[in-house]
């Protein structure tokens, strides 16, 4: 009787500590935490996706559209993650606006465009990329309520297994249940240890990206994809960059060390200077610039760097903080990554983890990949991704693109293997173009000739190596059987690179560099 | 066309095109390490977890998911009785917190001792 009059529920709503042990729970205080009875406020999700950065939105569309009851829980504001607010589009906006600009300036004479006054308005340029950026994840918004998923602008937080607590951002807290939850909270810059990182004076990706005014000098500590995108777009406004980056070689690990040499060459000749070997040992940001301590990574002189601006690209790590990994009991490993197994499940099953916070290289396509995956595997038991087959893209001018393996892994691992490669210096379209830098380079298997892997540095690489990838993906299925053809006598030019090479590339085009690359690991190429 | 005739029977190009996709008829969907995974191993954990927790019936015994292909597409019935194994017992502090007995409020307790009383002071 007195049970109506006092709603009991209501009078125990204010959250007593939740238990951090999960499945069981001994703990009376936890009892007193739910409504008598097995119904919950709201109604039970099938999945709920925390993060709507690139793994989160694509599994959150893809859920949708597979008819699950479906939630993502962002915290920034706008979808897309960083890739589209902070990092992979914006970033590409200025590239490409920045290479005009210096094409005008530098290249259009000799092509008979004359053009005087050539000015840089920042601020437009700015313009321009947040109409990039706020098209795009408006974009998102719209294939959400297309495909019936709900978005809680919020930062979600473990409450138990199945129960995600959402601090929202209008003000007020709202809980959702899930059967199955993806974390997809992506990554953030790595800090530089001694310099206290403001965005202003040091600054991460995102600071590169909304800097007021092109700074006179630059220092970039980290020689990788990030930090050479963001110098080379200063570097074209008018800063004097010095990258500094602590390996023997541009691009970072995954880069073949031939087409980083190339790479480096062709970026000095545009102004841009490299101190590879070398370390940073210290930073001072106190007064109106920055001085950056360096020597050399084996140890030798110390040299001091004076900058305006300090842009720390020394890689990203894996963004977790808030999340209530302890009330589940989940652990990350040594570099913060959510452990997972095959199938994206945390030692939780019905608890997935995709993109930047898990293991693999942190790239949008792969965290994108993995959504479509994790989601497959929750409504048909089986997803696929081919970790061999990720392509890498640099998106300076010109751009570098690779897939598969480099020359330098596979010495490593004792594979024999032939290389082909072809210059665009002898192409017609590059010619045609004026923009002649570059080659296209193939790997492949001394045996079978199965392609290992492609690195191209040169005009429109990011696009043409999609082609690449196919192949790739491709020759992966049919493992095993690589070598089918070398019974047949004097057929061995039936294998993989001669499958790229026998295919017509339409001319001119710069694809042709491709076919010819491929025809060259093994016969000669026609044009060179 | 007869040229061409001769070449592909000479060349049997090594692509081997995917096919429309299906789901595979065995799926192993016990844990291992994720193919990219450093460490190339699964902690501890992972098995600890499965060896305690029972979900929807005990989390280690083969899914459903081959023979089904899809969420709902085998009765939950057919998953066999979540009772325990005889010489197993569960305590219900050991069950769901949703099987577990909720605390009385100190409003309830005043209640009952002053005969409902406490509710009208």
């Amino acid at each position: 009787m007195f049970r109506a009059a006092v709603p009991r529920a209501r009078s125990l709503l204010p959250a007593r500590p939740v238990p951090t042990s999960t499945f069981c729970a001994p703990n009376i205080y936890f009892q007193g935490r739910l409504r008598r009875g097995y119904a919950s406020d709201s109604e039970e999700k099938d999945l709920v996706i925390i993060g709507g950065g690139v793994a989160g939105y694509v599994a959150a569309i893809k859920a949708g559209q597979a008819g699950l009851k479906v939630a993502c829980i962002e915290k920034r504001g706008s979808l897309g993650g960083t890739c589209l607010n902070v990092g992979c589009i914006p970033s590409k906006s200025l590239l490409n606006n920045s290479h005009l600009y210096h094409q005008i300036l530098h290249d259009t004479k000799q092509r008979g465009i004359e053009v005087e006054g050539v000015s840089v308005n920042l601020k437009q340029m700015m313009k321009a990329k947040e109409t990039s950026v706020s098209g795009l994840t408006k974009g998102i918004e719209f294939l959400f309520k297309k495909n019936n998923v709900e978005y809680i602008k919020g930062t979600g937080a473990f409450q138990d297994e199945h129960t995600v607590a959402v601090n929202l951002i209008d003000g007020g807290e709202t809980t959702v249940r899930a059967k199955n939850i993806f974390i997809s909270t992506g990554s953030e810059a790595t800090p530089f240890p001694g310099l206290t990182i403001d965005e202003k004076k040091v600054i991460t990706s995102t600071g590169a990206i909304a800097l007021q005014e092109v700074p006179k000098k630059m220092v970039v500590i980290g020689g990788g994809i990030i930090g050479l995108e963001m110098g080379s777009v200063w570097s074209r406004l008018g800063a004097e960059v010095t990258v500094v980056e602590f390996l023997g070689q541009i691009g970072g690990p995954g880069m073949d060390a031939e087409i980083a040499k190339m790479t480096q060459k062709m970026l000095t000749k545009q102004g841009m200077k490299f101190k590879l070997n070398t370390k940073v040992t210290a930073g001072d940001d106190s007064g109106e610039g920055v001085k950056v301590n360096v020597e050399a990574a084996k140890g030798g002189k110390e040299e001091v760097l004076d900058a305006d601006v300090v842009l720390v690209a020394i890689g990203r790590r894996p963004y977790t903080a808030g999340l209530g990994l302890d009330n589940i009991g989940l652990e990350t490993d040594e570099r913060g990554r959510i452990v997972i197994d095959q199938e994206y499940r945390t030692k939780i099953p019905h608890i997935r983890a995709i993109g930047d916070v898990t293991f693999g290289p942190m790239l949008a396509h792969k965290a994108e990949e993995e959504a479509v995956a994790a989601v497959e595997y929750l409504t048909k038991g089986y997803g696929h991704v081919n970790y061999g087959a990720i392509p890498s893209v640099m998106y300076t001018h010109p751009e570098v693109a690779w897939v598969g393996q480099n020359e330098q892994e596979l010495k490593a691992a004792g594979v024999k293997y032939k290389v082909g490669t072809f210059p665009f210096s002898a192409n017609s379209r590059a010619k045609t173009n004026l923009d002649t830098e570059g080659i296209v380079k193939f790997i492949s298997d001394a045996n079978t000739d199965r392609i290992l892997g492609i690195h191209i540095v040169g005009p429109n690489a990011g696009e043409m190596i999609a082609e690449g990838t196919l192949a790739l993906e491709y020759g992966a299925s049919s493992e095993g059987k690589a070598d089918h053809s070398s019974n047949r006598l004097e057929k061995r030019e039936a294998d993989r690179a001669a499958d790229v090479a026998r295919t017509s590339h339409a001319h001119p085009t710069l694809s042709e560099a491709f076919k010819e690359a491929a025809m060259a690991t093994y016969d000669k190429a026609i044009h060179y | 066309m007869n040229a061409t005739r001769v070449l592909l029977q000479q060349r049997q190009p090594m692509i081997r095109f995917l096919g429309k996709r299906t789901t595979p008829s065995h799926i192993d969907h016990t844990p291992h390490a994720h193919p990219a995974s450093p460490s190339g191993s699964l902690p501890e954990s992972f098995a600890a977890y499965r060896q305690k927790a029972q979900q929807h019936g005990p989390l280690n015994q083969r899914s459903s998911f081959s023979s089904s292909g899809h969420i709902g597409g085998r009765p939950g019935a057919s998953l066999g009785p979540v009772e325990p194994q005889s010489g197993v017992y569960f305590d219900r502090s050991e069950l769901p917190a949703r099987f577990q007995r909720l605390a009385w409020t100190q409003a309830e307790i005043e209640a009952v001792e002053s005969g409902g009383a406490s509710l009208f002071a």
